[in-house]
């Protein structure tokens, strides 16, 4: 079974591979001697820059959507900050740091490493969600717009995250996509509550690891400026 | 026995001791968490709420279950937060994992679990207010300003990014309740401007993370704001500029209507209306001439003698033809030959010579001279013209003139419209016009000998039009030619005073007093300046020339026109009377020179040549002595 997934896993990851490797090569400017064009290049301090605001965005964003939906959809005595106990977050398997003493403890490489897993595992849930959502009966543009704003901005902010870690850590990470197999494999049309509370549990969710990207870069530029009284 | 009395001892004992305790023993009640809160996202703290202890001890411990974990933990510090609290620490906290958590509380009957409640200490951040908050009024352009600043809280760990905070303050002026509220996103200050001078503020600041609640509101600050003056100062410029605006507008509404403040204010000071005074002369300064033209009045009597003043009286000579016959007085100096309007100017103390004398009215000129006249038999007057006389129309333009040669000269003679008209152009119709043509001779006499007032009632006749006004006509005698000899005389009747007409024998009616001897000025010559030179002539007719026209010097004054225009009966003068007499008693009647100028717009007869004066006025003044004139028709 372990051996099933992780081949799973590794279909996806090819199949999906060159397709982040080609979004994100515009970003990834190189002085090539043979190249006609010259690509712009930019400090790190303004990538980094930029990226946490992508990060910064998207949070707010993803909480936006999150009460939007908690409001339309979620009868009161179901609306909770937290997850409910059946459904966990997607990335919940991802080894994310989970504390600031862990994050203390990490190295910057594996920050970004972390940032970029959490970035890449959203990209296909959110096109689920928008799918999903484009089915509901009553679901304001507002929301549908959020939600591709969101995953349009995701994306990007997944290419930034590249190109920072070329940059930092001037290493060619073969990016791995942890994708949570369950949400698309699950074409069963469950029921219309549970259906909802799942969408609702998946933009919790969302939320969530949003404010860990941007917790995760804001470390990071401290750790830049300031290396020893950063957290 | 023992044994039985051993059992109900130990039954009742138990039985007390169970009530002994007083309550009965119960569960412990239903503790709730009621919040759990972290400052800083590094730790937290959770309370709960006791139920109903049950009667029992109670104790309370808490535990919890993190997310991905089924191990049970319990609270790792019940005492740093308080009674009722558990604090986890920053090893204990993990953050983006859910905490399920739960009271419970335990006697020595059970216990009892509280709900469970689900966190994520990302949620539950609520921070410390912000510290430090400091405010400094600074100056800008001499308007204050505000800045306050501040610090996060201690522990929140806004350097590294670890929590990043939005901040918003409030501000309230003291003793007001209502705050004023700016957010201030994530910057540790902020600019106020619009700030009361000399008021005292309080300022707060308090924060929250991007993802948790606001944090309490710090403690107040106070500032005071100095005192400044533009705002005093506004407000007096523009009540300044208010009112100057206000005095503007007063300024231009009186111009506009300053004439008519003018008048209400200081309401004209009326000027002199005496007849034959001319203010311009006045104002030129030659007094001597202003003051000629009153000479002729009995005030001030001049060199004549008194006797002579006596003497002066005006008769109006009424022969059978019903004219009128104009006895002139003694005293010639006043230089009458003004020509007198013919309305009784009651304030001009001019003699009724021109007012009444001379009557309008056709009926009542013969019935007053009925009255009066027919003391002398018929005295003819009309000596409308001569036959000498040039038929040019010659303007008759006298004045006061010095007494000159005998040469008259004149360019021009304004003819008498109204002696000469019925002459020459035309007749008025009713009027019996004489045919002598356009001169004639008058001699009007100043009327300023006569006092309007007694004079006017008798001889006003109703219809008396009051149209010659206290005017002047211009004279202008035309060509004199001196070997004709022919002179044009103007007679000037004075009669300085009125009052002693008696004594000459005028009717106490102040009637026209009978002809006497009368004397005459005459016409000397006109000058240059078409002025006539007057010369006294003696009274004494024996004296003077033979035949000295006195009973034929009169022309009798047919009536007056429509227009004012005095009609005269034409007499043909012959010959010898136009011999003048060697001029005698030439006498300065001390004339000056003057000339009047004449009112045409009053009168304009329909037989006057527009250029011409009215002739009533000359008329007017005084006699009409048409035997005296010669047309100047030379």
């Amino acid at each position: 079974v372990y051996a099933a997934s992780v081949l799973q896993w590794g279909v996806w990851a090819l199949f999906l591979c060159p397709c982040h490797l080609t979004v994100s090569t515009p970003l990834d400017c190189r002085d090539d001697p043979g190249s006609l064009t010259r690509c712009p290049s930019i400090s790190q301090e303004k990538l980094l820059d930029r990226v946490i605001h992508h990060a910064e965005l998207i949070y707010r964003v993803s909480e936006e959507l999150c009460s939007l939906f908690e409001e339309l959809f979620i009868p009161f005595p179901l609306r909770l900050q937290s997850n409910q106990a059946g459904y966990a977050c997607i990335t919940k398997a991802l080894p994310i740091p989970s504390s600031k003493s862990e994050i203390q403890e990490i190295s910057d490489k594996w920050l970004l490493q972390s940032v970029l897993m959490l970035v890449q595992s959203w990209i296909e849930p959110l096109v689920y969600l928008q799918m999903t959502l484009d089915n509901y009966d009553h679901a304001p543009d507002m929301l549908l717009n959020k939600t591709k704003w969101v995953s349009e901005k995701l994306i990007s902010l997944e290419q930034g995250v590249v190109a920072l870690i070329k940059k930092m850590l001037d290493e060619e990470l073969l990016t791995t996509v942890y994708s949570e197999p369950s949400v698309l494999q699950n074409d069963v049309q469950p029921e219309v509550l549970e259906s909802v509370m799942k969408d609702y549990t998946l933009l919790s969710c969302f939320k969530k690891d949003a404010h860990k990207m941007e917790t995760f870069l804001k470390l990071l530029k401290c750790r830049q400026t300031d290396k020893y009284n950063c957290a | 026995m023992k044994k039985a009395e051993g059992v109900i001892i130990l039954w009742w004992l138990l039985f007390f001791t169970l009530h002994a305790e007083g309550t009965s023993y119960s569960l412990p009640g239903k503790p709730t968490l009621t919040n759990c809160r972290s400052p800083e996202k590094e730790t937290f703290t959770c309370w709960w709420e006791p139920g109903s202890d049950g009667g029992l001890p109670t104790t309370y411990h808490l535990y919890y279950r993190k997310e991905s974990s089924d191990a049970v933990h319990e609270c790792p510090d019940y005492r740093t937060a308080g009674k009722n609290s558990c604090f986890f620490n920053k090893n204990d906290t993990s953050i983006w994992i859910n905490y399920n958590i739960t009271v419970v509380a335990t006697n020595a009957r059970g216990s009892t679990f509280s709900d469970p409640v689900e966190i994520d200490v990302v949620y539950i951040v609520k921070p410390n207010p912000p510290e430090k908050v400091t405010a400094n009024v600074s100056w800008n352009k001499s308007w204050p300003s505000l800045r306050v600043s501040w610090d996060p809280p201690q522990k929140a760990d806004t350097r590294s990014g670890w929590i990043t905070l939005i901040y918003e303050l409030r501000i309230k002026l003291e003793g007001e309740d209502k705050w004023e509220e700016h957010p201030a996103g994530q910057q540790k200050m902020y600019n106020i401007y619009s700030l009361q001078s000399g008021g005292t503020y309080l300022v707060q600041v308090r924060c929250r993370p991007d993802h948790g609640f606001w944090s309490e509101w710090s403690d107040s600050t106070y500032f005071k704001v100095p005192d400044y003056f533009p705002q005093e100062r506004s407000i007096w410029i523009i009540i300044m500029i208010f009112s100057v605006f206000i005095f503007l507008i007063l300024i231009w509404a009186i111009h506009m209507n300053s004439h008519t403040l003018k008048h209400h204010i200081l309401p004209p000071v009326p000027g002199p209306k005496i007849k034959g005074f001319d203010k311009q002369l006045l104002k030129s300064g030659k007094s001597r001439d202003a003051f000629s033209s009153l000479v002729g009045s009995d005030f001030p009597p001049t060199t004549t003698n008194y006797e002579d003043l006596l003497v002066e009286y005006l008769e109006v000579y009424i022969p059978e033809e019903q004219g009128l016959m104009l006895e002139e007085g003694k005293d010639l100096h006043d230089g009458s030959l003004k020509s007198k309007s013919y309305t009784s100017d009651s304030d001009s103390g001019r003699g009724s010579c021109d007012s009444h004398a001379l009557l309008v009215d056709k009926s009542e000129e013969e019935k007053e001279v009925g009255q009066k006249s027919n003391q002398q038999g018929g005295r003819t007057e009309m000596d409308l013209k001569r036959p000498e006389e040039s038929p040019e129309e010659n303007i008759l333009n006298y004045s006061h003139a010095n007494v000159g040669s005998p040469d008259v000269s004149c360019e021009k003679v304004k003819t008498w419209p109204s002696l000469f008209s019925p002459l020459t152009e035309n007749s008025s119709g009713p009027l019996d016009q004489p045919d002598s043509p356009e001169m004639a001779k008058q001699h009007c006499l100043s009327d300023s000998l006569f006092p309007p007032s007694p004079l006017s009632s008798p001889f006003a006749p109703p219809g008396h039009k009051e149209v010659l006004g206290s005017n002047y006509q211009e004279y202008s005698f035309g060509n004199l030619h001196p070997q004709t000899g022919s002179h044009q005389y103007l007679r000037a009747h004075g009669n300085m005073n009125v009052a002693n007409i008696g004594h000459k024998g005028v009717p106490a009616d102040l009637q026209l007093p009978p002809v006497r001897s009368t004397e005459y000025v005459e016409v000397q010559k006109v000058n240059n300046e078409n002025m006539v030179l007057l010369y006294r002539v003696s009274s004494d007719v024996e004296k003077g020339c033979p035949g000295r026209r006195h009973t034929e010097e009169y022309s009798r004054l047919k009536g007056v026109n429509n227009d004012n225009g005095l009609l005269l009966l034409q007499r043909m003068v012959s010959e010898e009377e136009m011999n003048i007499c060697p001029y005698e008693d030439q006498e300065s009647s001390g004339l000056t020179d003057s000339g009047y100028t004449t009112s045409t717009a009053q009168k304009s007869t329909a037989y006057i040549p527009p250029a011409t004066q009215v002739l009533d006025e000359r008329v007017a003044g005084g006699y009409v002595d048409t035997s005296m004139f010669t047309l100047p028709i030379y």
